[in-house]
C-alpha cells in the first residue's frame, strides 16, 4: 500500500491529484494506492478572475466553485488544514489533532497569500485584488464612486503572485475611467521596486510606450516601506514620499504559516526544492509545487499546473515501476491584459528569456478561452490541449 | 556592519533583482550585499537599481561562471 498526501486544494493540488488518480486508477481500485487531499476550504476561486471582479464588476460568485465538484474520482478529500509535516518520520498532523497520518509521498501545494505585516500601515490604507474575490469586489464598489483623484497601484513588496497583475490593474483602471468619460480627472500612478515598469526587459519594451500613450505615470525603484492611512501617503525605504487618494497596491506575499521555521524552507518559509523535479532538497519522497516553492520564477497558476504534472507523473512512474521520469522546463505563460480587449503574454523557460509579444485581440481571446476551460482543467480534461500548446516546454525528459 | 550573501545563480531576470531587493529590505545603511548571479543582466540591472535608490555599486567581478556583485547599502532613510 502506498499513501500519497497532497496538501492544498488550489490549482496545483487539484491538478496533481487528478493526474495521479488517472495514472494510478488501477492501483487505487485494487487498494494498493490511496490519494488524500488536505484543505479546510470548501470553495475555490478562479484567482485570475479577481481583476475582472475588481475592475469590471464581475459577480464574485461567478468565479467560485465548491471543492467537492473539483475533486476527481479516486481522491479522498479531508477538509482540514495541515499544521505539521514530519519529513523524517513521514507523517502529517492536521490542525488541532494529535493523530499522525502516515504517507509514502507528500506534495505540498499550499500557495501564497498577502502579507500585510511586512509594510506598516498598508492594511489600513489599501484595498487589494489578491486576497479573495470578496475583497476584489470592494475595489469595484470604490472605483464606481470615484469622480476625480489620484489612484496609486503597483507592486507593494516582493515576492507577490501573478507578476503581470499590477500592470493589468493600471491598464484596466485606465479603460474603466475612459469608458466613464472622466479619465482626465483621474490620475493613475504605477509604482514598482524594479527599475523597469515590467521587470523583464522584453515586456517592458512593449508596455512602457503604452503607459506614455495612456497617460499612466510610472515610478520605478520605489521600495514601499510604510503607509500612513491618515495622511494618505506612502514612504519608501529611501525616504521618498508619495501622496494618493486611493490605494490598490499588490501586497508582498507569504507562504502557509506552518512552513516558516521548518527544515524544508528558506528563512521566509518558501520550500526549497530542486527546480526541475520539484523534490524537497533533502527528501526524495517529498515535493512542493506552485507558489509554495522558493524557485525564482513566477508565482502563477501555470507553474503550479506544469510542476504538478511532472510530480504526479514521476510518483506514478515510481509506483508502477515504469521509471519514465520527466522534468519541469520552467515554462511560464502569464497573460497581461492591456485593456480594450487586448493582451500580451509573458512567456519563457529556464533556458529561454522572456519573449517580446505585442498585445493583440487574439491573445486576449486566448486568455478568455483559458477562463472557460479552467474548472475542467483541474480534473485533467484538457491536458491534451496543454500538451499541444506547450509542445516541448510541457516537460522535458 | 553586516554582509548579506545572496546566491541568485540559476535564476534569470527578475530573479537576481528580486533577491537583491528582498535582502535590501532586511539590511541597514553600511551593510554590504554580495549578490552572486549568472544572469548577464544582473550587473547592469544592479547598477541601475543602485543609481535609482542611492545605494553604492561597489563593483562586480567574474567568479566561476558567474558574476559577484558588491553593493554597499547607503540609500536607506535614517
Amino acid at each position: 500500500m502506498k499513501n500519497i498526501a497532497i496538501i492544498g486544494s488550489g490549482a496545483g493540488g487539484l491538478i496533481t491529484s487528478s493526474k495521479l488518480a488517472k495514472d494510478l486508477s488501477k492501483e487505487i481500485k485494487n487498494g494498493e494506492v490511496t490519494i488524500t487531499l488536505f484543505d479546510k476550504k470548501r470553495e475555490q476561486e478562479f484567482q485570475p478572475g479577481y481583476l475582472e471582479v475588481a475592475f469590471r464588476g464581475t459577480d464574485p460568485s461567478k468565479i467560485r466553485r465548491p471543492v467537492k465538484k473539483l475533486v476527481s474520482t479516486g481522491v479522498k478529500m479531508v477538509y482540514d488544514n495541515v499544521e505539521k509535516v514530519d519529513l523524517a518520520d513521514r507523517y502529517v498532523k492536521t490542525e488541532g489533532s494529535s493523530e499522525k497520518i502516515n504517507y509514502d509521498y507528500i506534495i505540498i501545494s499550499t500557495g501564497s497569500s498577502p502579507d500585510y505585516e511586512q509594510i506598516d500601515g498598508l492594511k489600513q490604507a489599501n484595498m487589494d485584488f489578491h486576497t479573495d474575490a470578496y475583497n476584489a469586489s470592494l475595489i469595484y464598489n470604490r472605483i464606481s464612486s470615484i469622480k476625480s483623484g489620484k489612484i496609486v497601484v503597483g507592486i507593494g513588496g516582493l515576492p507577490y503572485k501573478c507578476p503581470p497583475s499590477p500592470n493589468e490593474s493600471a491598464f484596466m483602471l485606465d479603460e474603466y475611467f475612459r469608458k466613464r468619460g472622466i479619465r482626465d480627472d483621474v490620475e493613475i500612478v504605477y509604482i514598482t521596486p524594479f527599475t523597469r515598469i515590467y521587470s523583464a526587459e522584453s515586456i517592458n519594451e512593449v508596455i512602457e510606450p503604452m503607459y506614455e500613450r495612456r497617460d499612466i505615470e510610472s515610478i520605478t525603484a520605489f521600495n514601499t516601506d510604510t503607509v500612513d492611512a491618515e495622511k494618505k501617503e506612502l514612504t519608501s525605504l529611501e525616504g521618498e514620499t508619495l501622496k494618493y487618494d486611493y490605494l490598490f497596491l499588490t501586497p508582498p506575499h507569504k507562504p502557509a504559516g506552518f512552513l516558516k521555521g521548518s527544515e524544508m524552507s528558506d528563512e521566509d518559509g518558501w520550500v526549497k526544492v530542486d527546480k526541475k523535479d520539484l523534490h524537497i532538497t533533502t527528501y526524495d519522497n517529498g515535493f512542493a509545487i506552485g507558489d509554495t516553492t522558493n524557485i525564482p520564477i513566477s508565482k502563477a497558476g501555470v507553474e503550479a499546473h506544469l510542476e504538478g504534472i511532472v510530480v504526479a507523473n514521476n510518483i506514478a512512474a515510481e509506483i508502477t515501476g515504469t521509471e519514465q521520469k520527466i522534468k519541469f522546463t520552467g515554462r511560464t505563460q502569464c497573460s497581461m491584459e492591456t485593456g480594450f480587449h487586448k493582451a500580451t503574454f509573458v512567456v519563457g523557460t529556464y533556458d529561454r528569456p522572456v519573449e517580446k509579444i505585442e498585445p493583440s485581440t487574439m491573445n486576449y481571446m486566448e486568455k478568455k478561452a483559458m477562463e472557460k476551460i479552467y474548472w475542467g482543467s483541474l480534473h485533467g480534461h484538457y491536458e491534451w490541449l496543454f500538451k499541444y500548446h506547450f509542445k516541448k516546454d510541457y516537460f522535458e525528459k | 556592519m553586516t554582509t548579506l550573501n545572496v546566491d541568485s545563480r540559476g535564476t534569470a531576470c527578475p530573479g537576481p533583482i528580486t533577491d537583491l531587493i528582498r535582502a535590501y529590505k532586511k539590511a541597514q545603511n553600511g551593510d554590504l550585499i554580495i549578490l552572486v548571479a549568472n544572469d548577464p543582466g544582473a550587473v547592469p540591472d544592479s547598477k541601475a537599481w543602485c543609481e535609482r535608490t542611492k545605494n553604492e555599486f561597489v563593483g562586480s567581478k567574474d567568479v566561476e561562471n558567474a558574476f559577484e556583485i558588491t553593493i554597499r547599502v547607503t540609500g536607506k532613510k535614517s
